[in-house]
Order: C-alpha cells, then structure tokens, then sequence
C-alpha cells in the first residue's frame, strides 16, 4: 500500500532512473565478481577436526587466526601473547608479514602458498591447516579478515573455517573463493618443527626459506633446509643453502660433501664454488682451492657487482696462500674428493 | 638533544658493527644474497637498512604500538619486509574483524533506502 503523501513527480522519477542504473551497476559488479571462482577440484572431503579454535576479540581476527595455527603446530600460545606481536591499533587489524614475523618468534618457519585453490586442498590433504586473508568486502571497498581453513566438503561444496566467532563456519566454494581471490589467494602454512609444506615447487619453498633464514633461529633454519635436501636431493639451490647453512654451522665436512655433490649436478654453479673454494681455504687447502675456483675474469663478468667482488676476493685469497704453501697438506683429499 | 645525539651515536656504532661483521664473512656469499640475485627486485641497498628501521619504528609508535613491542617487532622482519612496511604500512591489508561487512551492507542499504528504492526501513 502507498502512503497517499508519495506521488511520483518527475524529479522523483529522474532520481528513481538513476538509482535503477545504480542497483544495475552494483548487479554487474558482483556478477563480475562472482564470475572469477573455478570449479572445485576433484578432492576427497577432509576436516581437521584437531584444530584448536580461538574466539576472536573485536578487530582481533589476525592473533586469533595465528593461535590457531601456531598452537596446531604444537606451539604454547594464546591470541592475547600473540597481540602485541602483531596487533597495529590504528589499523585495526594486523598485516600479513607481520603474522610472518611472529610465527618465526616462535620458532616456527611459515611459508606462504603457491596461488590458488589446488594447493589449499593439498595442504588439507596433508594435514595442515591453511591461515586465509579474505577480502570480504569489495575490492574499491576492502574487508579484510583473517580466518582458518580446516576442511572440504566436495559433495555439497563447502570450505570449513575457523572464523571470527564461529568455531565452524561452513562458506560456499564460489563465496570462499571470490572472497579469497579478492585477497590475492594468500594463505599461510606453519608446519611442525622439521616439515614443510605440501604444495609448493622445490624453487618456491627454497625462496621462502632464503627469505627468512637471517630471521629464523640457526637450528630452526637448518632443520628446513635438511628437509628441503631430502625432499629434492638433485635441486642446485636447496644442496647450495644447505651446504651454506651447515658449514655456518660448525660442520665443514657436511658442507663440503655438499658443495661436491652440487659441483657434480651443477658445474656451472659460480656462487657454490666460491663457497667450496672459501671453505677449502679456511682448511688450509690453496691448491684444491684453485682447482674449484679457476682464476679466470671473464668467468665472473656476467655477475652483479656484490657477488663479482666476493669472488675476486677469494681469488686474491687462494693466489696468496700459494704463494706461501704451494703444497696441500693430506687432509685436504678427503675435503676436496675427486672433483669434476 | 641528549638523546638525539645519543641515538646517531648508537646508530654510528650498530652500522660500525654490521660493517664489520660484514667484511669477516666477505669471501662467502650468502644463500639470501645467491637468491636475491636470481630476482632482482629483492636487491635491497645496504645503506637504506638502518634508517629505514627507524622510519618503520616511528610509524608503529605513531600507530599505537608501545616503544619495547616496537623494537622487537622490528627485529622480527627481514629488510625486504622492513622496506615494504616502510612504504605501505597505512595502505598493506590490514585483517582485523568480519562484523565490518555489516557495516557495510547497512551503509549500502540506508542509500539505497534514501535515494528511495527500498523500502526497507520505512515498513518497519
């Protein structure tokens, strides 16, 4: 029924024609939103009914989240510790490498996941809970929220969160995904002490973990890399790093049997000689010294200037310890092995 | 004043430090340089580190963390990190609370409710 008050003069119409090509712009938008979701992948349902659950305090969605996965990952540690870490009161919220941050204060490495649904469903898969960013809002408009995910329902195609207040809220997969892809796909997993995730190449688990190694603590950053070793034993980088990390690490001979077997998968590998040639240096070793780092300019030429200037450096090294012992002493045959 | 001299000297001293610790280890190269190498928009000046510390250090005072949670969240982050809060710590997502979308969709609704297509709140 219409209030007798409200005629429709022509204003009024002009205003209601407007309004109309709002509504219809607003429509276009959100179907345009909604049009970006794929399909669920063909995975079985899984929920980690383990996970704890943190009701969050207002605007405190990032400690809350945290807590979940930290304490899934068998660490101590309740929201109201982890705020301080994290929390940034004028925002009203926190940041995600701030979240990072924290999780490397517990002794923990987190890795973000390669960009998409598939790896969200391996980690499900694999056990691990998977922190979110959602942009529940739009995306010239953004609500940003952190939450847990903790399973999959593929028959009725449904994600299973720890959100918010709800211990277990269940999203649609297109609502989830539209609202996850408006946050860049960014999720975070923090493993237990000496794993890593499942998803995730041999070249981007090892640059997570170059990124935050000179972060993490000495025998946390070891641990992932012996794992990466195992996980790819051929990967150039990963026998590099960790051959690095052990020798850093008081323990030459690991190392060096290291940088032997990387000299073998890759001869062309400048930075891994350098640092075998370093090594054998230190042991007093000049002439397996200059058999790994052939002192040759054009060799280093097509390198940035830090990496150039190191190498010259160990050069200079190994040119000056000949001159002085032009002999090996016997020790350095087993440090050195028979080298390509 | 005291303490502003007090600060650069600190300042000159902790560079005087990294400088050092930077030359004993020179002959090697690290795994985070190798990698960073590999992609190119990691490469960090090493001069900028210091200051910008103290750049983001001041921003998260200024935004409501307290001076002894400031120092130690700073210690946290990695330069690269350190250099992107730098930058983007008023506009980086912030997660913070779902009751925000009620907010809103009510904010959505009264307009849609004052340029008169619904009739949502009237009828009630």
């Amino acid at each position: 029924m219409r209030a007798p008050w409200r005629r429709h003069t022509a204003v009024q119409r002009e205003a209601a024609t407007a309004s109309n090509i709002l509504v219809l712009a607003l429509l276009t938008l959100l179907t345009a939103c909604a049009g970006v979701t794929t399909p669920p992948p063909d995975r079985a349902a899984t929920e980690l009914v383990a996970v704890p659950f943190f009701p969050q305090a207002e605007y405190q969605c990032g400690p809350a989240a945290l807590a979940t996965v930290l304490v899934h990952s068998g660490v101590t540690t309740t929201p109201e510790a982890l705020a301080p870490e994290v929390y940034l009161p004028d925002r009203l919220g926190s940041l995600q490498l701030e979240l990072r941050a924290s999780a490397r204060r517990a002794g923990r490495i987190p890795f973000t996941l390669p960009v998409g649904p598939e790896a969200l469903l391996a980690e499900l898969e694999a056990g691990n809970p998977v922190l979110v960013l959602q942009n529940l809002g739009l995306r010239s408009l953004p609500r940003w929220h952190y939450a847990v995910v903790i399973g999959f329902e593929p028959a009725q195609q449904r994600i299973i969160l720890r959100s918010g207040t709800e211990r277990r809220r269940l999203e649609r997969w297109s609502r989830f995904m539209a609202s996850w892809e408006r946050a860049g796909f960014w999720g975070l997993v923090i493993p237990q002490p000496g794993k890593l995730p499942a998803s995730g190449s041999a070249e981007h688990t090892a640059r997570e973990l170059a990124r935050q190694e000179a972060q993490l603590e000495p025998a946390v950053a070891r641990a992932g890399w012996e794992r990466a070793l195992v996980r790819w034993p051929g990967e150039a980088d990963i026998l590099f790093a960790t051959a690095n990390v052990r020798r850093a690490q008081g323990d030459p001979h690991g190392a060096a049997a290291l940088y032997r077997r990387l000299l073998f998968t890759a001869p062309e590998h400048l930075a891994g000689r350098n640092n075998f040639a370093d090594l054998l240096l230190s042991a007093s070793c000049p002439v397996a010294a200059a058999a790994v780092l052939p002192p040759t300019a054009e060799f280093v030429a097509g390198h940035p200037p830090p990496i150039r200037d190191t190498i010259t450096l160990t050069a200079a090294d190994i040119a000056s310890q000949l001159a002085t012992n032009p002999d090996d002493p016997a020790h350095c045959r087993e440090l050195a092995g028979d080298l390509p | 004043m005291l303490n502003t001299r007090l600060v650069v000297l600190l300042q000159i001293l902790a560079l005087l430090v990294a400088s050092t610790v930077g030359t004993a280890q020179a002959a090697v190269i690290g795994t985070a340089d190798h990698f960073a190498q590999q992609s190119r928009n990691e490469q960090l000046g090493v001069i900028d580190a210091a200051l910008t510390r103290d750049t983001v250090q001041q921003q998260m005072v200024a935004m409501g963390v307290s001076h002894a949670d400031a120092m130690a969240r700073i210690g946290a982050l990695s330069d690269a990190e350190l250099q992107q809060l730098a930058q983007n710590i008023e506009t980086l997502p912030a997660g913070s609370s779902a009751l925000g979308v009620l907010g809103a969709l009510f904010l959505v609704l009264l307009v849609l409710e004052i340029v008169g297509v619904t009739n949502v709140f009237t009828k009630l």
